[in-house]
């Protein structure tokens, strides 16, 4: 009797686990992602392969678009009648400003299915609601951190800095050795957004920053003012590459990936782990917190979320709500920490697949851990026009230092106009 | 005297006919025309006066506010400064090379053939590819074709030169590679314009001793005039639209110093600004318009004549 309820019970388990390997959903599915570097394309096609393949009824199609040209593209997607299913997308204001204008499909649904609201901490729960909705779902984040060439260092005995003056020290001992201290490329202007970040977070705290990218403090602040004063303190120590007005950050990371190194540090997303494409990361590329610099406030870091979600117009929402409970999964996610490197926002991911990575854990340690408040990145907390403005902003200080009067009165200027 | 009625109603229903045969050609052009020109062109004025950002299926009326904030703006005062540089050197250079090659070529010069092509080529290859392969190959400050060259006499400084990172050098780095395209575009308009320069006009100047500089300035250049007037308007036009060299390979950039009407309202399209940018559109259009207004006068005037 007993044995009988178990064969009966195995045949049951063997059933379900036979329906989940293989769905009988039909239809159509298109997707398009913004993967187009290599290390994340290679990911994002092998989740689609396995995806197809535990969905065969569906026809899915998926579109690779180059990623600057993605964030154009987007918004074509989702004005025209026919938008792709599934969309890639960044959380916080970039995701906020489309949902608050009904482009965003209400995927709430798949939150409560899926039990996410017990799997996913509350911040990243937050952090993918607009107006009390669930419309998107946080799949992976990373760190900006100072990173650094480790042979070199090590060969010029230099150490990770902790505090201003080190870091200007590291830049003095740099450009001595002929290397270019502090690389950063701003043809499409965005990495500049991380300096000013970074600095306002250090010098007037977390809390403050996000008041500025809420448009509720004025560009013209003295305390903004005094966010550029330390900016120009690197520049007069010329720790910055000369040309990265005309680099995009790809070949700014190409100065330091070189086996002679022409950059010494970047400050950059932990992303820039992908440009190393002989494996001579481990010995080359290592990261430290970016120094405080008033320890005073509160510890504010950037950790900026990808992740997923669906046009209101979709078609095959049905389809791509099945796509989204699988990518959401524990076990993508999990997959994507073993291959990407990425954190993932579950908070029921194995700690031993962090532990098994050493930049994971030292980011864990060192950043993540021991961050107060977390920032998603300028052009995603701000509004995307005045994050283009201010960013604008950003690389004519660099280049012109003395306007900071009129580049902050003009900043201002937008502010008041988009913030109004 | 009854005649006279009949005839008229003949020529009536002739001409009524005429009208029908015509239209019912020109019927086909005249609607796609409608739909994909005209009535774009009034949408955008209608655009223009609202703050509509391009995804909500709503927006407001603003009356003149987008074309007071354009009039106030740094990008749009940069942007229109460069488009003027940009004709005033598109008016002058490639039409004196292009003419000057074209005299040459016109010659019975050895290898004129491969010489024509050669400089048309530019114009042959899309303008993405011309400028993808300026900006990285060849105004690229570590690696481009310029530094390299120029490194050999001058050492390791002439890395430092950033043609389109440098906000003074920018733009002049840009409107360079349209120059280059341009020459051989204008050297084509003078050499058909040659071709129909009369021989025999020509061989009688020289008989009364004409020759060399005093036959280009007093007889070729004066009988090239229609072929001049169309270069220069063709020119300036091809200055308002320039777009296509200005997003490949600066974007604008640095901070707009290398901006240009066309770009600063596509960058506007980006910011979820279409009220803003449909302004931007409308100003380029009036401005575009009054030389578009000189071209037709003149080749409808070339016609008549001919």
């Amino acid at each position: 009797m007993k044995k009988w309820l178990l064969v009966a019970l195995g045949a049951v388990a063997a059933g379900t686990a036979a329906v989940v390997a293989q769905s009988g959903a039909t239809g159509n599915l298109v997707y398009n992602s913004q993967a187009s570097d290599p290390a994340p394309r290679k990911f994002d096609e092998d989740q689609v392969a396995i995806f197809k393949k535990q969905y065969p009824g569906i026809n899915m199609t998926h579109n690779i678009v180059d990623i600057e040209g993605f964030k154009t593209a987007i918004r074509t997607y989702l004005a025209s009648d026919n938008p792709p299913d599934v969309l890639t997308w960044y959380a916080g204001n970039r995701m906020r400003a489309f949902a608050e204008r009904g482009l965003a499909a209400d995927i709430s649904d798949v939150w409560t299915k899926n039990g996410w609201t017990k799997s996913f901490p509350k911040g990243m729960q937050e952090l993918s609601k607009s107006e009390g909705k669930f419309v998107f779902v946080p799949t992976n984040y990373y760190w900006w951190a100072m990173y650094y060439r480790k042979d070199t260092f090590a060969k010029l005995g230099l150490k990770e800095a902790t505090s201003w003056t080190q870091l200007l020290g590291l830049c003095d001992k740099l450009n001595a050795a002929g290397i270019t201290p502090i690389v950063t490329g701003s043809k499409f202007l965005w990495p500049l957004g991380g300096w000013f970040d970074f600095l306002n977070m250090r010098v007037n705290g977390p809390k403050f920053h996000f008041d500025v990218t809420d448009g509720k403090i004025p560009y013209t602040d003295a305390r903004v003012r005094k966010v550029f004063t330390y900016w120009k303190q690197l520049m007069d120590r010329k720790c910055f590459n000369s040309d990265s007005a005309s680099l995009d950050w790809h070949e700014a990371a190409a100065l330091m990936t070189a086996t002679e190194p022409k950059g010494g540090m970047f400050l950059i997303g932990d992303f820039i782990r992908d440009q190393w494409k002989d494996g001579n990361e481990k010995t080359q590329l290592d990261f430290f917190r970016f120094p405080i610099i008033n320890s005073q406030v509160p510890v504010g870091e950037e950790a900026p979320t990808d992740g997923y979600f669906l046009p209101a117009k979709a078609k095959n929402l049905d389809n791509a709500k099945l796509f989204l409970g699988f990518i959401g999964s524990k076990e993508l996610m999990e997959k994507g920490v073993k291959e990407l490197g990425r954190l993932a926002p579950r908070s029921d991911v194995d700690p031993a697949l962090y532990a098994s990575k050493p930049q994971i854990a030292k980011a864990q340690a060192t950043i993540i851990g021991k961050a107060d408040a977390i920032a998603q990145f300028y052009d995603r907390d701000t509004d995307p026009e005045m994050a283009n403005i201010g960013m604008k902003g950003f690389q004519e200080f660099m280049s012109n230092p003395g306007a900071l009067d009129s580049i902050l009165k003009r900043l201002e200027a937008a502010r008041v106009r988009i913030f109004k | 005297m009854v005649q006279v009625p009949v005839r008229t109603i003949n020529r009536q229903q002739r001409a009524q006919r005429q009208f029908l045969t015509i239209l019912s050609f020109l019927a086909l052009p005249l609607i796609l025309y409608t739909v994909w020109v005209i009535y774009p062109t009034f949408q955008t004025l209608l655009l223009s006066v609202t703050d509509w950002d391009g995804l909500s299926k709503t927006w407001n009326y603003v009356g003149a506010e987008n074309f007071n904030r354009l009039f106030s703006e740094d990008p749009f005062r940069k942007s229109i400064i460069n488009n003027i540089l940009w004709i005033i050197v598109f008016i002058t250079i490639p039409p004196a090379a292009g003419l000057g090659l074209a005299m040459v070529l016109n010659t019975d010069v050895k290898y004129d053939r491969f010489l024509k092509t050669a400089y048309y080529l530019p114009l042959v290859l899309a303008t993405v590819v011309a400028a993808v392969v300026w900006a990285q190959g060849i105004y690229n400050p570590r690696t481009g074709l310029i530094n390299t060259i120029l490194s050999l006499f001058i050492g390791k400084s002439a890395f430092e030169i950033e043609w389109l990172g440098n906000p003074n050098l920018a733009i002049w780095s840009v409107i360079a590679v349209a120059v280059w395209r341009q020459v051989g575009y204008v050297m084509i308009l003078y050499l058909a314009g040659l071709k129909t320069v009369d021989a025999e006009v020509l061989e009688a100047a020289k008989m009364d001793g004409a020759e060399g500089w005093t036959l280009f300035r007093y007889m070729v250049f004066p009988m090239l005039a229609p072929v001049t007037t169309i270069v220069v308007v063709i020119s300036i036009i091809d200055s308002l639209r320039s777009f296509d060299m200005v997003n490949i390979m600066t974007r604008g950039n640095p901070f707009d110093s290398s901006n240009v009407l066309a770009n600063y309202m596509y960058l506007s399209f980006e910011d979820y600004k279409m009220g803003y940018a449909a302004s931007i559109a409308v100003v380029l259009f009036a401005i575009s318009l009054v030389f578009i207004f000189l071209y037709l006068r003149e080749v409808m005037r070339q016609e008549e004549a001919a």
